[in-house]
């Protein structure tokens, strides 16, 4: 059995775990999908060291590479939370989008494919694991805005006696997830612009190539920004941070595969093609 | 024939601000009170009463009308006057929280227990009201133990603050404003405290009672112009005054938010009429929760309320049944009475017990023997009774031989071993041992 396969089958494992628990409220089941999910986290964790060893590089090299490293950081990201006493939950709400997405990647991530591309610059690797750090910490954000609004529309419709309501975190506790989540992956994104600009210009490429790609990011980015900087200044919080935290997370998938799919060569490996 | 009487005058006539100011303190009544007559005064903020018996009605009335500071004929206006047992009635409600704003709530019983303390000091009760008063207790802490109507104003207290928790993870930390001293919200800010929380300013119209409240919660007491400032500074507001305007309308809460930059604020209104405008739910992060709002969520659990309420409709009137009963005994006459046929009945207890062992000739033997032993027993009481028809020896003679209890229903509740029973009887211990 490959450790693909044993990664794939412990987080689904670990979702089933806590579905479980959500529905017989037993400590045991939690410990048990606590334990599951360190396992999985773990287990990816070997599998990233395996195909960094058999790709001689980080294993960034390819949309679905880079996908597969956004879940696990973002896995890691998720390891205190689901450990937490308080935000245990929202693992439940993790779980399905980390299992559905490494499902459909991991088949692709290509375990033994050759090395197809030699950094010659810090600044690649530097800015494309920064980047990804940053959407890898606004999948967090997304999955903890969910929560925030599901928790809000049954706090408003006083409803909160079911047992996932009473184990909801409460507001303000997801909304500083929801916060330093948003800021961690802004200042990641903001940080793996400008490497990225630097390993740009090191390679001597055209804007005019590199455009798309810089729109996509920059829309992104400016609605990370706005939302941040609304927050410090008029004080939004809560509501407006999640609906606009899910806005930007699902504008940057969207761009994501519609850059790669209308610009195949206009960003990272493809430009140097 | 003695009867009580009663002057009312609560929320139901007047509104609860101009009601907080008006009080009948049992020291001023004192001085009024005729030799042989007994009163009782009950003050809080929903409610102004006086118990009497002894007195004439035009006599008190003029009496309350100057302690109150207003004309005879205004107090009539605004009071109800309840005589007999409509007066034992209307306290033994008031006992178990049926009459209260927020029905079944737990507060006043402690406020009646309160009041008749400070009668007892004042020496205004005797003989009748510590009867009356045992038995609305009696009555109430029936009430509270057989029926689930205690369950929904804790439940109410114990909701707001759940809603609390939901969207407060530190609700330690909190600030806690409690606005109107209103019984409801000092439950809830009282589980606030429970909860831990340490933080709980109190904001009355009346700052003397705000201090009260102040000092029973551990909290600092605000004054109303201080409103503005309180609000904005405060995660969790609990609001229950009488007034009959909003006090906190949605433009000010828009204010204040901006103020706070948005950080939420739980409200809960449990004021009759509403306290907060129903849009202030539409400002940003402000929860709203009004009394109807809480009360579907204690439905949940508290689905047979109506039913709870017919329970208690029930048990009341079985205690004011039992007080009548003893109130008209309570003449040597009456005892006289009272005493024979307590007589009779263990007799015919006896004579039951051993209708098995003898025959129809030695049952009359018998019977004439037991009868004859009673009557010289009961002889001397009741020629006591007859030559020194005092109150004081009446009662004693009552409770020497227990002639206010009813045996038969005793004796079937016993048989039947519910707790309803046992209680009965754990109080009558707890009654007799106190007198």
């Amino acid at each position: 059995m490959s450790i693909i396969t044993i990664t794939s089958f412990l987080y689904i494992a670990a979702l089933a775990a806590f579905v479980i628990m959500l529905l017989s409220r037993k400590s045991l089941i939690l410990l048990f999908a606590r334990a599951l999910f360190l396992a999985s986290v773990a287990s990816h964790g070997i599998l990233m060291l395996i195909l960094s060893i058999n790709l001689h590089e980080v294993p960034l090299s390819s949309v679905p590479q880079a996908i597969n490293m956004m879940i696990f950081i973002s896995s890691l990201a998720f390891i205190p939370i689901v450990l937490s006493r308080k935000t245990y939950l929202l693992g439940v709400f993790f779980l399905p989008f980390a299992s559905f997405a490494l499902l459909w990647v991991l088949p692709d991530i290509g375990l033994s494919a050759p090395a197809t591309f030699r950094f010659h610059t810090y600044w690649y690797p530097l800015h494309t694991l920064s980047v990804i750090t940053g959407e890898a910490m606004f999948v967090v954000a997304a999955v903890t805005s969910i929560v925030y609004l599901v928790h809000e529309h049954i706090i408003r419709k006083g409803d909160f006696h079911s047992s996932v309501s009473s184990s909801l975190p409460a507001l303000t506790l997801l909304d500083r997830i929801l916060y330093i989540s948003v800021l961690v992956g802004f200042l990641a994104i903001t940080s793996g612009m400008i490497m990225g600009t630097l390993w740009a210009q090191s390679k001597g490429l055209h804007l005019s190539k590199i455009m798309p790609k810089i729109i996509a990011g920059g829309i992104v980015w400016i609605i990370f920004a706005v939302c941040l900087h609304q927050r410090f200044a008029i004080g939004w919080k809560g509501r407006r941070t999640a609906i606009v935290t899910l806005i930007g997370f699902s504008l940057m998938i969207v761009l994501l595969f519609l850059i790669n799919m209308l610009f195949p060569h206009a960003h990272g490996l493809g430009l140097l093609l | 024939m003695i009867r009580i009487e009663c002057i009312s005058i609560n929320y139901r006539h007047v509104p609860v601000d101009i009601l907080e100011r008006v009080r009948i303190p049992p020291e001023a009544v004192v001085p009024m009170l005729p030799p042989g007559s007994e009163a009782y005064t009950l003050n809080t903020c929903n409610r102004a009463e006086i118990y009497w018996t002894g007195m004439e009605k035009q006599g008190v009335f003029n009496m309350v009308s100057g302690l109150i500071g207003v004309a005879p004929g205004y107090l009539d206006r605004i009071s109800v006057h309840l005589r007999g047992e409509d007066s034992v009635r209307h306290l033994f409600r008031v006992a178990s929280g049926l009459d209260s704003m927020v029905l079944g709530e737990p507060q006043i019983l402690g406020q009646v227990k309160d009041a008749y303390k400070a009668a007892l000091d004042e020496h205004m009760v005797s003989i009748i009201f510590n009867k009356l008063l045992h038995r609305a207790f009696r009555t109430a802490k029936r009430i509270r133990t057989e029926t689930a109507i205690g369950k929904f104003p804790v439940s109410v207290a114990s909701e707001a603050v759940e809603l609390a928790c939901h969207v407060f993870d530190e609700i330690q930390g909190s600030q806690v404003l409690v606005i109107g001293a209103g019984e409801m919200a000092t439950i809830a800010a009282k589980r606030l405290k429970d909860r831990g929380v340490s933080r709980i300013s109190i904001l009355n119209r009346t700052f003397g009672r705000a201090k009260e409240l102040a000092v029973e919660l551990g909290g600092m007491a605000l004054s109303f112009s201080e409103l503005h400032e309180a609000v904005r500074t405060s995660d969790i507001i609990i609001t229950s005054t009488g007034s009959q305007e909003p006090i906190i309308t949605k433009d000010m809460m828009s204010e204040i938010m901006k103020e706070r930059h948005y950080s939420p604020v739980v409200m809960i209104d449990i004021a009759l009429p509403r306290d907060v405008e129903p849009d202030v739910s539409k400002v940003y992060n402000c929860y709203l929760y009004d009394l109807d709002s809480l009360k579907k969520v204690v439905s949940v659990n508290f689905t047979q309320r109506e039913n709870e309420i017919e329970k208690a409709e029930e048990i009341i009137e079985y205690e004011v049944g039992v007080f009548s009963r003893w109130l008209k005994g309570l003449n040597a006459h009456g005892t006289i009475r009272d005493l024979y046929n307590l007589m009779e009945y263990y007799i015919s207890e006896q004579l039951e017990e051993k209708a098995a062992l003898v025959g129809e000739k030695e049952k009359a033997i018998l019977e004439d023997a037991l009868r004859s032993m009673a009557k010289r027993l009961f002889n001397r009481p009741v020629s006591f009774m007859k030559r020194y028809p005092k109150l004081d020896y009446i009662e004693h003679t009552r409770r020497i031989f227990r002639l206010d209890e009813d045996y038969q229903d005793r004796h079937k509740r016993q048989q039947a071993g519910t707790s309803a029973g046992r209680d009965s009887n754990k109080l009558d211990e707890k009654y007799r041992g106190k007198s």
